[in-house]
């Protein structure tokens, strides 16, 4: 311990460390006394102090609401839902929504980005009916049996698949307005917001399905993800078949391309690997100091 | 030439006599010991009128006063002092509200909209939501009640609405009453409520917001645009210089009466920001949509809006 002291530079050893040690010496020499250290160990166990606030994702922390709605906003945006087949997502589908909860027409004031709130509640709404299939637990049997496997056999990447074809086939019933959605999502003022979404949606899939990648894949696989959500939604609004079965094999062939997409880069990077390396070996047969 | 003169000679009376009702006397300095002499030490309740400060029952005739003296060069002096601004904001406003009905009625109740523009004596706003509401939504029910204090601004209204369609029609009337007590409108019986830089000039705010509530039916709206803080210091350098300098002085020039252009900019720097207001509208019972404000040009000007929420049975 005191060597450990000796080669720590001093700003390094800290009070708290200080403290650490000092501690761990007392317990390895009262090691031989266990009534002693029992005494001891409440205080080494002490909790520590809980963050305020954690800027970290943890599967233990409580999940953020899927909007941030007030019940009167909701009251409204869920009853013009109902007329956004007929009338698109628009200012008048806001309007009889807001009549049909009880409110006056003026009140859609109370959504201060008009349409676009419309839309995004439908993204938000979504998202959450999603998740609650998946916790039912019906969605992955079901994706299951198509394939006639065992849930249990399903692997990430196909319970990714599923996800992604089950979120699309909610956009069935207003397919025919979504390109007017998609026209205002790209507006400048709202691509930010847009985004937001779209990467809160590919997240959630990508942990329903269990992909617990920490590393730089992280992202690389949510890019990869919402480029196909974000190109099958522009495919879906020209799919004349009542199922989607044209977007699913859109769906199915841009997975197919991401796999060999990958196993390229992945072969780059091995022969880039080996040619460094065999500059190197060359280098030091040469008697380079490298 | 004779005409000429004889009207600017009658302009220059007509001007200082309307002034003489503002000032009882001609002698107006902020900080003199004179003026604190003078002021009557009983228990009546203070109030600021601009920077000084005035017993609370005398704010409504020295607001009454200014305005008097500014409602024949309201708009050109407005189009001077914002160089135009103030015309992009109004229509702004007016069209985010979006008023008057694209869609046909399902009750009586949903027939137009029944609006009440306070302190809209001009009839600016009017107008523009008229215009709006029967051009743009193609409804020709919505109707407007033009309220003010003052009988020379509604003076000056309704001499304006004479060039406009709406002039001797049920959808725009005029009434003079103060904002603060208003029992003339039943309860629950407007459906947009909006004032247009002249919260600024009520002598007590949070009354005026409680009597909005009062009048406003289940979901209805309030919506108020007034002067605000800006929020980037440069711009709010450059704009207290042109506060403070410019306007007091165009105000000479163009309208020839200072002391009304002092008290707008003395009380445009006195008005809560917009954090302070939207807590106010909140404290009259309103629900506040997103953030509650929309600043315009960088925070001079500030869109706030409060909804009235539905009491469900």
């Amino acid at each position: 311990m005191s060597y450990l002291a000796r080669t720590l530079p001093k700003r390094v050893f800290t009070p708290s460390l200080a403290q650490s040690t000092r501690q761990t010496r007392a317990l390895s020499t009262l090691q031989s006394t266990p009534t002693r250290t029992k005494h001891l160990t409440p205080r080494t166990n002490k909790p520590r102090h809980p963050l305020p606030h954690r800027t970290y994702h943890s599967a233990l922390h409580a999940r953020l609401p899927d909007h941030s709605y007030t019940n009167s906003q909701t009251a409204i945006l869920t009853s013009a839902l109902s007329h956004v087949p007929a009338h698109g997502f628009s200012a008048t589908a806001l309007t009889l929504g807001a009549r049909d909860a009880g409110f006056l027409d003026v009140s859609v004031q109370l959504l201060p980005r008009g349409e676009f709130d419309l839309i995004l509640f439908w993204l938000a709404s979504r998202r959450g009916l999603l998740r609650g299939k998946v916790e039912e637990g019906g969605l992955f049997r079901r994706i299951a049996a198509e394939k006639g496997k065992d849930v249990h056999e399903l692997s990430v990447e196909e319970r990714v698949r599923g996800l992604l074809l089950e979120r699309l086939r909610m956009n069935v019933e207003v397919r025919d307005v979504w390109q007017d959605a998609l026209a205002q999502m790209s507006l400048l003022a709202n691509i930010p917001i847009s985004l937001t979404e779209l990467h809160a949606l590919t997240s959630d899939i990508l942990t329903l399905s269990g992909d617990d990648a920490v590393d730089a894949t992280w992202y690389t696989r949510r890019l990869a993800v919402s480029a196909i959500y974000a190109s099958a939604e522009v495919v879906m609004t020209r799919d004349p078949t009542p199922d989607l079965v044209e977007t699913a094999a859109f769906v199915e062939r841009r997975f197919e391309d991401r796999k060999a997409l990958a196993d390229k880069l992945t072969g780059i990077g091995q022969c880039a690997g080996f040619g460094w390396n065999t500059a190197i070996g060359l280098g030091r047969s040469w008697g380079l100091k490298i | 030439m004779s005409t000429m003169s004889t009207r600017s000679a009658w302009r220059a009376l007509h001007y200082s006599a309307k002034r003489r009702a503002f000032q009882p006397s001609p002698y107006r300095c902020f900080s003199c010991a004179n003026r604190a002499q003078e002021q009557k030490p009983d228990n009546d309740r203070m109030t600021h009128f601009g920077f000084t400060n005035v017993p609370e029952s005398e704010k409504e005739t020295r607001v009454g006063a200014v305005f008097s003296s500014v409602a024949a060069s309201y708009d050109r002096m407005n189009d001077l002092m914002s160089l135009g601004i103030h015309r992009l904001w109004k229509d702004h406003f007016v069209r985010s509200l979006n008023p008057g009905s694209c869609l046909p009625a399902m009750t009586a109740d949903q027939r137009g909209w029944n609006i009440l523009d306070i302190a809209g004596g001009t009839g600016d706003i009017a107008f523009r939501m008229l215009d709006h509401a029967t051009n743009v939504n193609h409804d020709m029910e919505t109707r407007v009640t033009i309220s003010d204090i003052n009988a020379d601004m509604l003076a000056e209204g309704r001499k304006r609405s004479l060039d406009t369609p709406y002039y001797n029609t049920p959808r725009l009337n005029f009434v003079e009453a103060n904002a603060e007590h208003m029992p003339h409108i039943p309860d629950s019986s407007v459906d947009l409520y909006t004032v247009v830089f002249g919260i600024r000039n009520f002598t007590d705010k949070q009354a005026a917001l409680n009597e909005a509530y009062r009048v406003l039916k289940p979901g209805g709206v309030f919506a108020c645009m007034e002067f605000s803080k800006v929020d980037n210091p440069i711009l709010d350098g450059i704009y207290k210089r042109w506060n403070f300098s410019a306007i007091p002085l165009i105000g000479q020039v163009v309208a020839g009466d200072r002391d009304s252009y002092q008290y707008l900019v003395e009380s445009i720097e006195r008005f809560p920001s917009q954090e302070e207001f939207r807590g106010m509208i909140q404290k009259a019972g309103f629900m506040i949509p997103g953030q509650g404000f929309e600043n315009l040009t960088g925070g001079i000007a500030a869109i706030h809006k409060g909804i009235k929420p539905i009491v469900k049975a």
